[in-house]
């Protein structure tokens, strides 16, 4: 089976690929599944893969680096001869634990903090290895989740939502989530000053009162206001006084 | 700028593009690392580093959680490293900034429509995935993944025109005075974006005192330097 569960993983990477916003990545999760159905009784053609396939790739949500957890274990329920019903359930079950979990650990945890850190490297002078080493430490983690997830998923089965409760879950969260805040801070004041040096003073004076006035209305106008449309909005005002001004 | 060079960026901004949501997600999306790989395609490492912190910081306004709707920087930062370069440092941020902002959104238009048009593929074939054919299954999900890698060519060729066009007309009409405004600009809204998607992250409590913390330790630092 070792081989099935590379090739399922492989699959995995490519799990959004077909991302909708009626199955969400539903149709990536069936292709992920398929390869781990394949010595259902009947064989690849059987009923039993037939039905599994079509349960596999139906709508599904969750974090892209844990969904293997639930193409492992909906897999193995169906090894187990769990009645379909039950194997809904438990899909409908994990995909938002998976989401939240994902979002926490990946998205608001280990992705700002190897970023952060590679900004400040950056800003400090590491050039491209603070890009190689952003790759390489981001991709170690990332690797690991994708990997553990799916091997998870399948020893467990249906008894896989036992597995989000362990520990070193609860302090990979506890941890991302003050690192990042810190290697954040600690990288704000090195972005700004490596993309102050080219400015004159007076556009260093500049760039800090826009910085503090745009501060203030992305805090108040969160909702509508984004730091792209108010981009475009500020660069625009700029154009024309960069044309007026000569 | 040859031909041969603006194929490889247009090859990158498509990697790049694939890479955010489809395959394989190993973050060379992130504009610190689209524009690192732009400066060395065109020999200019500074100006990549410079645009993909640039954008890296308006890059965490942005939490991509389930189906919200987010720009799209990647392919936006190869197009402003492919503006910037050869022009002095204030230029190049001005430039590259000028052009980027503007294709980021157009990706992320893209990226929703690229989502329509696969909706469309699946329900043609429903009724085979339906009925559990991995062929089907398969060719939906692969066509979903070309389709994708078409969006980010067809963004990052929006993206190296308009650069294109940016250089050829603004360079020539706009003062000393005039890129520095918008290089100031942009460098303000983009710090601004990343201490509110931060302070959003990290919310109020203990997060705070360490973002606190951070940002002294970084503003000592830098100070120091």
């Amino acid at each position: 089976m070792k081989p099935r569960l590379g090739l399922s993983l492989l699959r995995l990477f490519t799990v959004q690929g077909s991302w909708t916003y009626e199955r969400m990545i539903g149709v990536g999760v069936g292709v992920a599944e398929e390869p781990l159905l394949r010595d259902l009784p009947g064989g690849p053609g059987g009923a039993a893969y037939r039905a599994a396939v079509a349960r596999g790739a139906r709508y599904f949500n969750a974090h892209p680096y844990l969904a293997g957890l639930a193409v492992g274990a909906a897999a193995k329920a169906e090894y187990e001869g769990v009645p379909p019903e039950q194997i809904e359930r438990l899909r409908s079950a994990l995909a938002g634990p998976l989401g939240s979990l994902g979002d926490l650990l990946v998205w608001a945890g280990w992705l700002p903090l190897t970023a952060a850190l590679a900004i400040a490297a950056v800003a400090l002078g590491a050039g491209w290895a603070a890009i190689a080493g952003f790759l390489i430490l981001y991709n170690a983690g990332h690797f690991a989740l994708r990997w553990w997830a799916l091997r998870v998923g399948w020893a467990n089965g249906t008894r896989v939502p036992v597995a989000l409760h362990q520990p070193w879950l609860r302090r990979a969260a506890a941890f991302t989530g003050p690192a990042m805040a810190l290697a954040m801070g600690f990288a704000l004041p090195l972005a700004a000053g490596r993309l102050a040096t080219p400015l004159p003073n007076s556009g260093r004076a500049a760039m800090a009162g826009c910085a503090a006035v745009a501060l203030v209305l992305l805090w108040r106008r969160t909702a509508q206001l984004t730091g792209l449309r108010l981009g475009l909005a500020v660069l625009a005002g700029a154009l024309v006084v960069g044309w007026v001004w000569r | 700028m040859s031909l041969d060079v603006q194929l490889v960026l247009l090859l990158w901004g498509t990697l790049v593009g694939l890479d955010l949501v489809s395959v394989p997600q190993i973050m060379i999306a992130r504009p610190l690392v689209a524009g690192a790989g732009a400066g060395l395609i065109l020999g200019d490492l500074p100006t990549g580093l410079r645009l993909g912190i640039l954008f890296e910081l308006f890059q965490l306004d942005v939490l991509p959680v389930g189906a919200t709707r987010y720009p799209e920087y990647g392919p936006a930062t190869v197009a402003a490293v492919s503006a910037g370069h050869l022009v002095n440092s204030v230029g190049g941020l001005a430039l590259g900034a000028i052009v980027g902002l503007p294709v980021a959104l157009v990706g992320g238009v893209s990226l929703h429509l690229l989502r329509r048009l696969n909706a469309r593929a699946v329900s043609r074939a429903a009724a085979r995935i339906e009925g559990g054919d991995p062929r089907a299954l398969v060719r939906v999900h692969v066509g979903g993944i070309a389709r994708d890698a078409v969006r980010g060519a067809l963004v990052t060729t929006v993206g190296l025109a308009l650069a294109w066009l940016a250089r050829f007309v603004l360079v020539s009409t706009l003062s000393q005075h005039g890129f520095v405004a918008l290089a100031a600009a942009a460098a303000g809204v983009a710090l601004a974006a990343a201490f509110a998607g931060t302070q959003r992250l990290v919310g109020r409590g203990a997060g705070l005192r360490w973002f606190a913390l951070g940002l002294g330790g970084g503003a000592i630092l830098e100070w120091l330097r």
